[in-house]
């Protein structure tokens, strides 16, 4: 029996010198090539792929600051601020209502409704670009962050309905029921009984679908070229006609990261119900 | 007609125009484009040069074609790998961090970072660290004495080190799902399972597994949904080279379409694209993933 004992108490103690193996390699894996982005943008470009390389040097910080002057990137930066407020607000006004009616009403051919939303988000993304990329210039949308916001939707709604009706899907029937008994519309029960409630739900549905659009790459590729050119796609183009001016690049790339990261921070706890679409309850 | 069916109809009336600014945006962005491409499949259109009626010429001359045969191949091996590997290393790294328990909550935001990462910048930081020459990870696998590999820029490790990327980056994803998923498994089964004697292989094997199966499904249709769509990865890293060798179908009707502007067979490459992907959805959804949204 203690021998029985001994061996169980040295598996477990294995099986915890495994698991924490598995993370700390897990973390350094996931966690160095950041590191090593964030390294490269503070190394002058003579010093940034010595090899072996420098592990003390004096970091540069000063592309941080002159990257807001090259390449249109401060422009860029602003023009994804737009496109991400106008996507996220046009998203959360279409989804928001759509999902109440998911939830709680009966919605003739629902069951459609949704398979489309599933094949719309699944669809490769140039089916629907090429030809807005043709419909955009006749319309005057090409290179404009109206345009690109409004595109965005194909994904962004099925994803924001998602979410929204599994922050919905958590409320209690009864109060929408009490709501009706007191008289008021479904939209009144909407407005001032689920958003209220499903207020933090509602935020970070907004700060994931924001990240996800912040994040584009290939639609704003194909249909901004200037004055619509987002900043991932301004990342990108530090790589200009002679050679990748790296630090420049890095420098941007890590400015474009970082407000993601905080407002995944912010919404963490939201994050991952919303990762798994209600499907883990 | 009962009260309950008069009180069903009203419900019904009233639920439709909460949808009807879905069914405005969503047909604009996605059905009018898409019938637009399949309209334009039948013509032969190069940008500013010609524009004629061709039939089903362009889907014979794409199914004949070699290149965008490899390019669906391309597609296929890179979906199919990355997915695997994704589940599997992700799985693990739930369970390693699942029986940790200290500190747990911690590792799980950390461990995130990467989904928060553009493509663009993903393939950028990968450059950097594969380049045979400059980058880090040759010099390192130097040290232990490993060969100096050409990664990205040799035909046989391009593939390879796509799926290393995606991997790097994705895998959070997997990991994040599954994480919550173990969480949120009932304690019971495991309880009565050791009081059995059952061994770990065979709880997990046998309660574990199944439990998660639901979830595994969720991750498995995103994950498959996201790697055929692969673009940026390989646009910011080998533009589809060596040769053709990571050439995905995206990549290509990128290629075509805005660099040979041969219109008319970018679409009709995406039309012939879009229902293999949309036929693997509905085998998904088929199998019952996706459970939570399409009831």
């Amino acid at each position: 029996m203690t021998a029985f004992l001994a061996s169980r108490r040295l598996r477990r103690r294995a099986s915890l010198a495994v698991a924490s193996t598995v993370t700390l390699v897990a973390l350094v894996g996931t966690l160095f090539p950041l590191f090593w982005l964030f390294v490269i943008s503070t190394k002058l470009p003579r010093d940034a792929f010595k090899t072996p390389p420098d592990l003390l040097y004096v970091p540069d910080f000063s592309k941080y600051l002159s990257i807001w002057q090259t390449a249109g990137f401060g422009r860029a930066f602003v023009s994804s601020v737009i496109v991400v407020l106008l996507g996220v607000l046009i998203a959360l006004a279409v989804a928001t209502p759509a999902a109440y009616a998911i939830v709680r009403l009966r919605v003739r051919g629902g069951r459609y409704l949704r398979l489309w939303l599933l094949l719309a988000y699944a669809t490769p993304e140039f089916l629907f670009v090429i030809p807005m990329y043709v419909l955009y210039q006749q319309a005057g949308l090409y290179d404009t962050q109206v345009g690109l916001a409004f595109i965005y939707q194909v994904f962004a709604v099925p994803f924001a309905v998602w979410l929204v009706q599994a922050f919905f899907a958590e409320l209690p029937h009864e109060l929408g029921d009490a709501a009706r008994v007191d008289g008021a519309s479904e939209l009144q029960t909407l407005l001032r009984v689920y958003l209220p409630l499903a207020a933090p739900g509602l935020a970070a549905t907004a700060i994931l679908v924001g990240i996800n659009m912040w994040n584009e790459v290939t639609i704003a590729l194909a249909l901004t070229f200037d004055q619509g050119r987002t900043v991932t796609v301004a990342v990108a183009g530090f790589r200009g006609y002679a050679a990748i001016r790296w630090q420049e690049m890095t420098a941007a790339a890590v400015v474009a990261v970082i407000p993601m990261v905080i407002f995944a921070g912010l919404a963490q706890r939201y994050i991952v119900k919303g990762l798994t679409f209600g499907a883990v309850k | 007609m009962t009260a309950a069916a008069v009180r069903r109809r009203g419900r019904t009336d009233r639920g439709g125009r909460f949808i009807v600014p879905l069914l405005v945006v969503m047909g604009l962005t996605s059905i009018y484009p898409s019938l637009f491409s399949l309209y334009m499949s039948f013509y032969d259109w190069n940008w500013g040069e010609r524009f004629n009626f061709v039939g089903l010429a362009n889907y014979l001359e794409l199914l004949g074609s070699e290149r965008f045969r490899t390019g669906l191949l391309n597609t296929f091996v890179f979906t199919i790998s990355a997915v695997t590997i994704e589940l599997l290393l992700g799985l693990g790294i739930a369970l390693a961090v699942h029986r940790l328990g200290w500190g747990a909550g911690m590792v799980r935001t950390l461990l995130l970072v990467p989904l928060m990462v553009s493509g663009i910048i993903v393939s950028m930081i990968w450059k950097i660290m594969l380049d045979p020459t400059l980058g880090i990870v040759g010099y390192a696998a130097g040290l232990l004495g490993l060969p100096r590999l050409g990664f990205l820029g040799d035909p046989a490790m391009a593939m390879a080190s796509i799926v290393m990327i995606d991997t790097w980056w994705q895998t959070a994803f997997v990991f994040i799902v599954l994480s919550a998923g173990l969480r949120a498994l009932p304690e019971e089964p495991f309880e009565a399972a050791e009081v059995d004697g059952a061994s770990a292989w065979q709880r997990f094997r046998y309660i574990t597994l199944p439990l998660l199966r639901p979830v595994v499904l969720v991750v498995l249709l995103f994950r498959t949904i996201d790697c055929m769509k692969v673009f940026a990865i390989i646009f910011g890293t080998t533009g589809g080279g060596p040769l053709t060798t990571t050439e995905s179908v995206q990549v290509q009707a990128y290629r075509i379409a805005f660099k040979q502007l041969n219109m008319s067979e970018s679409m009709t490459m995406m039309v012939i694209f879009a229902v293999i992907v949309l036929g693997v959805v509905l085998v998904y959804q088929r199998l019952g993933a996706a459970r939570e949204l399409v009831r």
